[in-house]
């Protein structure tokens, strides 16, 4: 794992049972993450995907190519457009910075609308 | 005819390729030229769809193809994709040109996505009758056949699901699909949202990113070539009365496709061989019902009888006409059927991921609801 | 007027909020949802949960509610006020300091760290509220949070009108050979093109007639009575100008000719139906069906 590694692109599904079984499994219940009729009169065109499923995302991105030794010590993130039922979400990211055993990932993951979330990922790798 | 297609080509199916439409066919046509061991110096001919944005001077420019002596387009969206063959081997028969190279590149679901609402389209004088009313999407347009087919012969969504299912299940065993590894049931159709009844998700093609380029040449320097060739043993194109762009509305029956008979019997004859001589079916799959009725405007089976058909698993590989064996556009991609014509490339080779034994005879099918075209490719 | 940097440096000045437990403690039902949605198969969560279910824990819940000393519901409720009334999150920064482990119990205190703005932004002008929440299992903190939202008005748009017709409805193109169809629209009448040598009927029309070759159209005006020959109700993607779903008829009018149109009521083939004219302006007068009363 060296500064440059790029992370293999991955792609996730966000169909409707995705969206809401990932806003549930958060306990996040506002109706834009499970309710279409309701995100639509809010202005959305479908429900999406909620911060906290976003984030754990991210986590699994970088834990599935690191491996489930390393341990996950911060997950900053910036959110940018919404990832709706239907979209594809997909997921690059790189190594850009390396300490010692603390590693920094940068993270995008993006749909057809735009960078639905960018952020960095710090992992510590065993020793 | 006296004419092969030689090299195939494409770039990954993607629903972003982030890169231009420009890019994609360059790319495309460069993949094609390496697989049939030629050279952009080698061409002299192009074609592509009217609706590509990419000029064949681009195209060529890109490549540094030194000149061009033939280049062409063929209207009608899909309906396009085999007359791209078949334009190249008449300019090859007729010595228009030596090396024609056929393409088709677009950024089709990360840019211009054919599934929305076109509204610029309603400033055709024949659209003018359906988009005003709110028909607007080809998929409701292909909805209002398939509700007359439904009445007309019993069929049912279940039917025209297990159209998905096969393709589908072909996928998910092509590494290059776009839903690789990622079969449905025919319970996951049935519970897919509408689109435009009787049309489900399921029973609609994927939007795709990509490219595809096919390189024609004549028999003679084909045998000159690494690979076997896929010899052009028919092609044909199809209009018929009362036409039009996905609405033909009008005539007295709206359960066949009569433009798609007229493809049929120009490539029997043409060919010399009949329905039960194919041995692998590509057919043009943007949304289900119509492979049904495409299944008996070519005479694989009676009016009325597809659904019986396709239940009895004839579309299976190691059925009795193995349909789409790459996934079709249901499940590899949407690349307005010109990876079809790719796939039966490899059929006739024996080098598909889903190679069906002993081909002699491929059939393809190009876009339906609309002029369309059709294409036998063998081992001569 | 309110003074929001006042205000903010009030709530700011309140420091955390009570301190607020979590209704279970760290526990493997809800890490195993958690892991079954997102679909993570990392096979380490057994004994500790994922890191980012940090959150998670402290959720308020299907009928939670903030509690009054919440300094961001209080700083949301202040800029309501003040007209930013629209919200949406735009950083989540969480720092693990270590692994949770199962039947540890965690509560959470949120506090107001900054409060800047007016900022112009693409949605519309706002303010960015940045809270710091810190996670505890006893005394000791073992998780951070920075979260920042956008409270904004948003930028002002035109509102879609109500009603199935819109401004930006899909307008037909209009030609010598068809405005006969849409004046006749706007005069109440559907019109079906008959041919001045044959007296063939013909929908859509055309300049010269396809069974004798006479260029005199001329036209009818059909009863407009007729019955559904095929239908579709259509549901995605939007369409301009109407709401989904909606159903287009193709109706077969006694006259022979097919025509099609929106039909409002329950389709089915065979449905008798009449026309109906749907002014849409000045200049365009659409026909659509309704099911015919008599029938």
């Amino acid at each position: 794992m060296r500064i440059g590694d790029a992370l293999p692109e991955w792609h996730v599904e966000a169909t409707p049972t995705f969206v809401i079984s990932t806003a549930l499994a958060t306990r996040d219940f506002q109706d834009v993450h499970h309710d279409r009729d309701r995100a639509v009169q809010r202005g959305s065109k479908d429900i999406f995907i909620n911060i906290l499923t976003t984030t754990g995302l991210v986590q699994r991105y970088v834990t599935d190519w690191a491996g489930p030794e390393v341990l996950v010590r911060q997950v900053d993130i910036r959110l940018g457009a919404p990832c709706f039922a239907y979209d594809t979400l997909k997921f690059f990211g790189q190594v850009i910075g390396r300490e010692e055993r603390d590693l920094t990932v940068e993270v995008v993951g993006r749909t057809a609308h735009g960078d639905h979330v960018t952020g960095t990922v710090r992992i510590e790798v065993p020793a | 005819m006296n004419a092969a297609i030689v090299g195939i080509g494409a770039t990954d199916f993607s629903k972003d390729s982030g890169r231009s439409e420009l890019r994609l066919a360059a790319e495309a046509v460069r993949a094609a030229l390496e697989d049939a061991g030629l050279a952009p110096s080698d061409v002299d001919g192009l074609v592509s769809f009217t609706m590509d944005t990419n000029a064949e001077i681009a195209v060529a420019r890109e490549l540094g193809i030194p000149g061009l002596t033939f280049f062409s387009r063929v209207h009608y969206g899909g309906g396009a994709a085999c007359a791209t063959v078949q334009q190249a081997a008449m300019a090859v028969e007729t010595g228009m040109a030596e090396v024609v190279v056929c393409y088709r590149a677009f950024n089709e679901r990360s840019g211009h996505r054919f599934g929305q609402v076109q509204a610029a389209a309603a400033a055709n004088i024949d659209n003018s009758w359906s988009y005003p009313v709110g028909l607007g999407t080809p998929a409701a347009m292909v909805a209002m056949f398939a509700r007359r087919y439904m009445h007309e012969y019993g069929a049912t969504s279940e039917d025209f699901g297990r159209v998905a299912v096969v393709d589908r299940k072909h996928a998910a065993t092509n590494p290059r699909a776009w839903f690789h590894d990622r079969p449905i049931t025919l319970a996951d159709h049935q519970a897919s949202r509408w689109i435009a009844e009787p049309l489900r998700l399921l029973d609609c093609c994927q939007e795709s990113d990509g490219g595809v380029a096919l390189v024609v040449t004549s028999a003679g320097r084909a045998r000159d070539l690494p690979n076997e060739p896929a010899l052009v043993e028919a092609a044909a194109q199809g209009s018929a009365a009362d036409q039009f762009t996905m609405t033909s509305y009008y005539r007295d029956d709206l359960t066949g496709l009569p433009e798609m008979g007229v493809v049929a019997r120009g490539l029997w004859r043409r060919s010399g061989i009949g329905p039960s001589d194919v041995d692998v079916a590509v057919l043009y799959d943007h949304f289900t019902p119509f492979v049904l009725v495409q299944l008996e405007e070519l005479g694989f089976c009676g009016r009325g009888e597809a659904k019986d058909f396709v239940a009895s698993g004839a579309l299976e590989l190691t059925g009795s006409l193995p349909l789409n064996p790459h996934g079709g556009q249901l499940g590899e991609a949407y690349l307005h059927g010109m990876n079809g014509i790719a796939e039966a490339v490899r059929q006739v080779r024996g080098t598909a991921v889903n190679q069906v034994a002993d081909v002699e005879h491929v059939l393809v099918t190009a876009g339906t609801g609309v002029p369309t075209s059709g294409l036998v490719l063998g081992r001569g | 007027m309110i003074d929001i940097e006042e205000e903010a440096a009030r709530i700011a000045g309140q420091g955390g909020s009570a301190p607020r437990l979590a209704r279970d403690p760290v526990n493997l039902p809800m890490i195993n949802n958690w892991l079954e949605a997102i679909g993570d198969e990392h096979p380490g969560y057994t004994e500790v949960a994922p890191p980012a279910m940090v959150q998670v824990w402290t959720m308020a819940g299907l009928r939670g509610q903030r509690s009054a000393d919440d300094p961001l519901g209080q700083m949301m409720a202040i800029l309501d006020e003040a007209g930013y009334t629209s919200v949406v999150a735009t950083n989540s920064d969480q720092t693990y300091h270590r692994y949770l482990k199962v039947g540890e119990h965690l509560s959470v205190t949120t506090s107001l760290e900054d409060v800047t703005g007016p900022k112009r932004t693409g949605l519309g002008e706002g303010w960015f509220v940045t809270t710091r929440s810190t996670w505890y299992v006893g005394d000791e903190p073992v998780a951070e949070m920075r979260f920042r939202v956008l409270k904004y008005t948003p930028a002002s748009k035109p509102e879609p009108q109500p009603g199935p017709r819109q401004a930006q409805a899909i307008r037909p193109a209009v030609n010598r050979d068809t405005e006969y169809f849409w004046e006749g629209c706007r005069q109440g009448e559907l019109r079906i093109q008959r041919c001045g040598g044959c007296g063939l009927l013909r929908h859509p029309p055309g300049p010269m007639c396809p069974e004798c070759g006479a260029t005199k159209p001329k036209y009818l005006v059909s009863a407009g009575c007729g019955v559904v020959y095929s239908y579709v109700v259509h549901h995605h993607p939007q369409v301009p100008g109407r709401r989904t779903p909606f159903v287009v008829a193709l109706v077969e009018l006694d006259e022979g000719v097919r025509v099609l149109g929106e039909l409002a009521g329950e389709p089915a083939i065979g449905l008798p139906v009449e026309v109906v004219f749907t002014e849409v302006d000045d200049e365009l007068t659409m026909p659509s069906w309704r099911p015919r009363a008599d029938r």
